[in-house]
């Protein structure tokens, strides 16, 4: 919900000229950067590899044993047991690949569509800016949650399986139907700017093509402001998902992600069983931090005026 | 869905009267203001006009605010007569006699006569007007002439016939005829569900005000509704029964989340009646002052598991609907997830609850691994790399209980399920149009106590028309036999032997019956739960303040 | 500006149609693909054809369209407008009518609103700013490393922590310290009270608005960085003036154009906080009612509370576009 207004200052910045080069001596001097980036290592380690962290399976829950308290490392549920008595450890671990890559998946593919219609839109003007602007700006009175209700719910009863990218379908697309218009609009507006530089316009007089004008001068110098909103997006997914799983339209059980563990965890804070709330917002809070931390060292070494 | 309340009412009031006299004298009340219970029902209440109200909320708010023909015994939950003078049917149970008590009158000063009764149950059986209750009054003589025609695809095509229903004569002022279509033992037993209470002419005059601003007959009138928000009815001055309490307002609260979201207003004392969310249970029965201020009684709603009979699968065998059955783990999920808050089910009416429901009738219902792996191996197994699809609603706590249900299956017998969850329109609509593919949720909550009301529904004429895609027709006559017996106890009996045809060929499976608790605060009394509803019996609550 | 505001209007009102006719059309492929909504109001019973066909007939479903998978229903559609026209916003799936719903529910959400609106502001104003004025100081790495934890934070476990755990012995602490007729005790009540609608809906408004206000808190930082670096401040200062004349003059009014767009394009995502505090709360409001719309396939309420919201927020947008005027002067409309 906050991202939109991090999102969308009146005008792009001009991209910082310094080299990629650059940027990465000053990220690497800040401490709170590198420990950021392994804690999102260590995630990502545990997307892609889940049996090194848990031999335990998630869909094993007996009834019976529901709501163990944490028993520490060595004992059958470290982290205890959830409500219905899977181990949480295990739901944890086997939950983080739906939930970054929910993440990853919908900023990638919002950023493609917005930075091909921003670009397009701010290049030629006309009419083809006129129906993006529409669109953006039709994309942007709907609000969000009320689009993903719409959608989750007309689809709800289509059966997709069950594979990790199954799971997530139907909440990616909802947020990538509502999420590409503040790329579209960041890269209009720096399109605009940079397509009246004079190494464009000599670009063109030269007699290059529109598409190498666009792809060779005028993106990468729109690029850079998009860039540094990436980790903030991915955190801005993460979140979203927990609320779409809080209200029940986000991925399905029996499959799992941190946003429907915390969901089932709330419930129980006061039950005698805050570690099934807790384990999970900790994992959210830790990554969503990170990728904060991330986004703005990159910001800041992207645009040197702001740096602190 | 029927409110019974209040019972033992005359003998309950002079032992709290005699309690209430002796510890606070009544000049001391000197206290400004009406005395007001405070109490809740959920958010989604829409109506307030008895032939369209059909769940929990409306039928417990009209309970206070009508009264009807009969009313029930909290302790039995059988029918004693409230408004009616005598409810007397014939030899063969098609044509009953209705009298009414004499001097009644609405709270707008219209009599509750003969013509009262008929004007509402006219309305509501003409199907034109697209009520909820409607269907009630398919077992008197006239309902079908009174529906619109449809074509094949369910568009209008002309409006009913009759306006009023043939089978209703209204003899003199205060007696009503009514000739049913077939004979029914338990006609009286209906007749105090909302859907047959009287409505004045004003009432009928403007129906959309009406179920706004209800003009009742009973000991409360509503005095303000903010729709959504909040319901206040006053107590009747003229009412000329004798059930009403001595407290002189009902306050509703409407809550999106139900009940349990007035768990935090009970703890702040904002309210009188309440129950806690499932993690709160535990924390509440441990509380040694809370618990003193505990009513249960069981429950009479039935949650159970279809099978799409009507699609080629392993369901097909009984042995593998058996299997499944004796692989769910009721006692371990209810103690789990609803902290007990409900009771596994062994049967499928509901035992003790209503003449005729008794424990145990389901032979499978009991947890039992071995035997279920049996069951699965005697039907040849799952097929492998299938999943069991297991289809319902999208409640949240419902989600919770079936996956459980889905991981018990798993954990016992290797099945590996999938939850499909569906809208509610999208989920009621799939099941009548015999749309799933494995098992489903269903659940039951009867209209009126009769363990008629738990069995009749499965009765759908052909394979076709059942939502379960089952049909059997020994299982149909047991129940035209039921209803054609001379007598009620006759009628009983001949359907606990409809149910057993059920036990045996196991078309469903039982899963949990309801379970009705509620918490209430310390200037509270005499607080009782109907066993059939679960609702706190608002009539019968004393105010000690 | 008289005629830019005239063609930001016919623009605005081409916006909403594009937005009903596409709610419009989501709707309606929900009822195709998901069934009849009239078969829901019977719940459990199984009715016979008669019965639905007359349900749908009174709930204005009986619309062979809405049998027709793919069918965008144009007819009900455009009957809907002209209906919306005369000023009849018809009646919810269960006969109540759409404008006693939002007339009711409306008030209570803008309550809601208003608080997050001025926290947000308060905490971005003051924060964002003390954050920019000392740069790189203690205090600005402090409401840096706030702002995030803010916003990692899930609103709804904020929320459940807070009616569960703080409310209840709160309200009873305020009751005992104040008495139960004084304001403190409803300030702290566990729901809503539709009786006293501003003091019950004051806490959970700034538990919102705290919720979101991380974002602002970073954007007016950021927004006044520039300044502090921009040429007119330079030459401010180097005219002599007082700094904090230069601070309130140039820096703060400057960065406060920003700001302004981003309430303009925050307050359609707030909806979706006010679905869940609306919820936990009972706050009976345009979140929880759009909800329950939405998940009963309620076409007509949909449309009717959606075409309303969006008519507020073309309107939020072009407001904050003619603020955007007033308050930078480098922005002039042709």
């Amino acid at each position: 919900m906050s991202d939109a207004a991090a999102s969308a200052p009146p005008a792009a910045r001009t991209a910082a000229s310094s080299p990629v080069a650059e940027a990465w001596r000053t990220l690497r001097r800040r401490p709170d950067t590198v420990i950021a980036a392994v804690v999102l290592l260590f995630f990502a380690v545990m997307a892609a590899f889940p049996r090194l962290f848990t031999s335990t399976s998630p869909r094993t829950c007996p009834i019976r044993e529901a709501r163990t308290a944490p028993q520490g490392w060595g004992g059958d549920h470290p982290l205890g047991t959830d409500a219905l008595g899977c181990d949480v450890l295990a739901t944890l671990v086997h939950g983080v690949r739906p939930s970054l890559l929910l993440a990853v998946v919908v900023v990638g593919i919002s950023l493609l569509i917005g930075v091909t219609l921003g670009l397009l839109a701010g290049y030629y003007l006309g009419w083809v800016d006129y129906l993006v602007s529409r669109a953006v700006e039709v994309f942007l009175v709907v609000p969000l949650l009320l689009a993903a209700l719409l959608v989750l719910s007309l689809f709800k009863g289509v059966d997709l399986g069950a594979g990790t990218f199954n799971v997530i379908l139907l909440p990616a697309v909802v947020l990538i139907l509502f999420g590409w218009m503040p790329y579209a609009r960041y890269v209009r507006a720096s399109t605009l700017e940079a397509k009246n530089l004079d190494y464009v316009t000599a670009a063109r007089s030269l007699g290059a093509s529109d598409v190498r004008i666009m792809t060779r001068h005028v993106l990468p110098n729109a690029i850079g402001t998009v860039t540094a909103l990436l980790p903030t997006s991915v955190a801005g997914v993460i979140s979203a998902e927990a609320v779409l799983s809080f209200l029940g339209i986000g991925v399905r059980p029996p499959a799992t992600s941190w946003g429907i563990q915390i969901e089932q965890g709330s419930q129980w804070v006061l039950g005698g069983a805050p570690h099934i709330l807790l384990a999970p917002l900790a994992c959210l809070v830790a990554t969503v931090l990170a990728l904060v931390v991330l986004g703005d060292a990159l910001r800041d070494a992207l645009d040197p005026r702001l740096a602190a | 869905m029927r409110q019974a309340r209040i019972a033992t009412f005359a003998a309950g009031a002079a032992a709290v009267a005699l309690t209430v006299a002796g510890c606070s004298p009544s000049d001391t009340d000197d206290d400004a203001g009406p005395v007001t219970l405070e109490t809740w029902i959920s958010q989604d209440m829409d109506t307030l006009f008895p032939g369209d109200a059909g769940s929990y909320d409306p039928i417990s708010v009209l309970d206070v605010v009508y009264d009807g023909l009969v009313r029930y015994d909290p302790e039995t939950t059988e029918p004693y007569n409230y408004v009616a003078e005598s409810i007397e049917p014939n030899d063969d149970n098609t044509v009953w006699t209705i009298t009414i008590k004499p001097d009644l009158t609405f709270q707008n000063g219209e009599p509750v006569d003969a013509a009262a009764f008929a004007r509402s149950w006219n309305y509501t059986a003409d199907g034109d007007n697209g009520l909820y209750s409607n269907y009630f009054f398919s077992i008197i003589e006239g309902y079908d002439e009174m529906q619109p025609e449809t074509d094949d695809d369910g568009n209008i095509t002309a409006p009913g016939a009759a306006d009023e229903l043939s089978g209703v004569e209204v003899t003199d002022d205060l007696t009503l005829e009514v000739t049913l279509s077939s004979p029914f033992a338990g006609f009286a037993t209906m007749l105090g569900y909302t859907g047959f209470f009287p409505i004045a002419q004003e009432c009928l005059d403007d129906v959309e005000k009406c179920s706004t601003q209800p003009i009742g007959n009973g000991p409360f009138r509503v005095t303000e509704w903010q729709q959504s928000q909040e319901l206040t009815a006053e107590r009747w001055e003229d009412y000329p029964l004798e059930e009403t309490p001595g407290y002189d307002a009902i306050h509703w609260t409407e809550y999106a989340a139900g009940e349990t979201a007035s768990w935090a207003d009970f703890q702040a004392d904002e309210i009188d009646l309440s129950f806690p969310p499932t993690a709160e249970v535990e924390a509440a029965k441990n509380d040694p002052e809370l618990s003193q201020r505990y009513v249960e009684a069981p429950g009479a709603a039935l949650t159970y598991l279809g099978f799409s009979l009507y699609t080629d699968g392993p369901w097909q065998d009984v042995e593998f609907r058996k299997a499944i059955s004796m692989a769910i783990d009721r006692e371990g999920i209810i103690s789990s997830l609803g902290s007990g808050q409900a009771t596994p089910a062994d049967s499928w009416v509901v035992p003790g609850g209503v003449p005729g429901g008794e424990a145990g009738t389901c032979e499978w219902c009991v947890y039992d691994p071995e035997a279920a792996k049996a069951a699965l191996e005697q039907a040849g197994g799952w097929p492998e790399g299938e999943k069991l699809q297991i289809s319902l609603g999208d409640d949240d706590a419902e989600v919770e209980y079936f996956t459980a249900i889905g991981n018990s299956i798993e954990e016992v017998l290797g099945i590996p399920y999938e939850l499909d969850i569906l809208p509610s329109s999208d989920y009621f609509s799939t099941r009548s149009a015999q749309g799933f593919d494995g098992a489903f949720r269903n659940n039951w909550f009867p209209d009126y106590p009769l363990n008629e009301n738990y069995l009749s529904f499965y009765a759908a004429g052909s394979e076709e028309d059942s939502q379960f895609g089952w049909y059997s027709e020994e299982f149909e006559d047991k129940l035209d036999e039921a209803a054609a017996a001379p007598s009620l106890d006759e009628s009983v009996a001949l359907y606990q032997e409809a149910e057993q045809i059920l036990a045996e060929e196991f078309p469903t499976i039982p899963f949990r019956w309801s379970f009705s608790a509620t918490y209430y605060s310390e200037r509270l009394d005499n607080v009782v739960l109907n066993p059939f509803s679960g609702a706190p019996i608002l009539r019968a609550i004393e105010i000690t303040a | 500006m008289g005629r830019y505001i005239l063609r930001r209007a016919v623009q605005a009102v081409g916006t909403l149609l594009l937005v009903m006719l596409l709610l419009h059309l989501l709707t309606t492929v929900a009822i195709q693909l998901n069934g009849n909504p009239a078969q829901a109001f019977f719940g459990d019973k199984v009715a016979t054809p008669a019965q639905i066909a007359a349900v749908e007939e009174r709930f204005d479903l009986d619309d062979p369209c809405y049998d027709q998978v793919g069918n965008p229903c144009l007819g009900p559609f455009v009957e809907r407008l002209g209906q919306y026209a005369q000023g009849d916003f018809g009646t919810n799936l269960r006969g109540r009518e759409v404008a006693d719903i939002v007339a009711t529910a409306a008030p209570n959400t803008l309550r809601l609103f208003c608080i997050v609106l001025v926290t947000w502001l308060a905490l971005g104003m003051v924060l964002g700013s003390v954050a920019a004025r000392w740069r790189g100081s203690a205090g600005d790495h402090g409401i840096r490393l706030t702002s995030v934890l803010i916003d990692a934070f899930p609103v709804f476990v904020l929320l459940i922590v807070y009616r569960y755990v703080v409310a209840v012995p709160l309200h009873g602490w305020a009751e005992d310290t104040f008495g139960a007729d004084s304001w403190p005790p409803y300030w702290f009540k566990p729901s809503f009270d539709p009786d006293h609608p501003w003091a019950t809906v004051l806490v959970p408004g700034i538990l919102l608005g705290l919720a979101g206000s991380a974002a602002f808190i970073r954007l007016v930082r950021a927004s006044q960085l520039e300044s502090y670096q921009g040429d007119h401040v330079r030459t401010a200062r180097s005219k002599g003036l007082v700094e904090r004349h230069v601070v309130v003059h140039h820096v703060v009014r400057n960065s406060s154009v920003p700001v302004v767009t981003a309430v303009g394009l925050t307050f359609a995502e707030a909806l979706g906080g006010a679905v869940i505090t609306e919820g936990l709360m009972n706050i009976y409001g345009m979140g929880g009612v759009l909800w329950g719309a939405v998940r009963d396939d309620d076409v007509s309420l949909v449309l009717g509370v959606v075409t309303l919201l969006a008519a507020v927020t073309v309107v939020v947008m072009i407001v904050v576009d003619i603020a955007y005027a007033l308050l930078d002067p480098r922005i002039r409309y042709e």
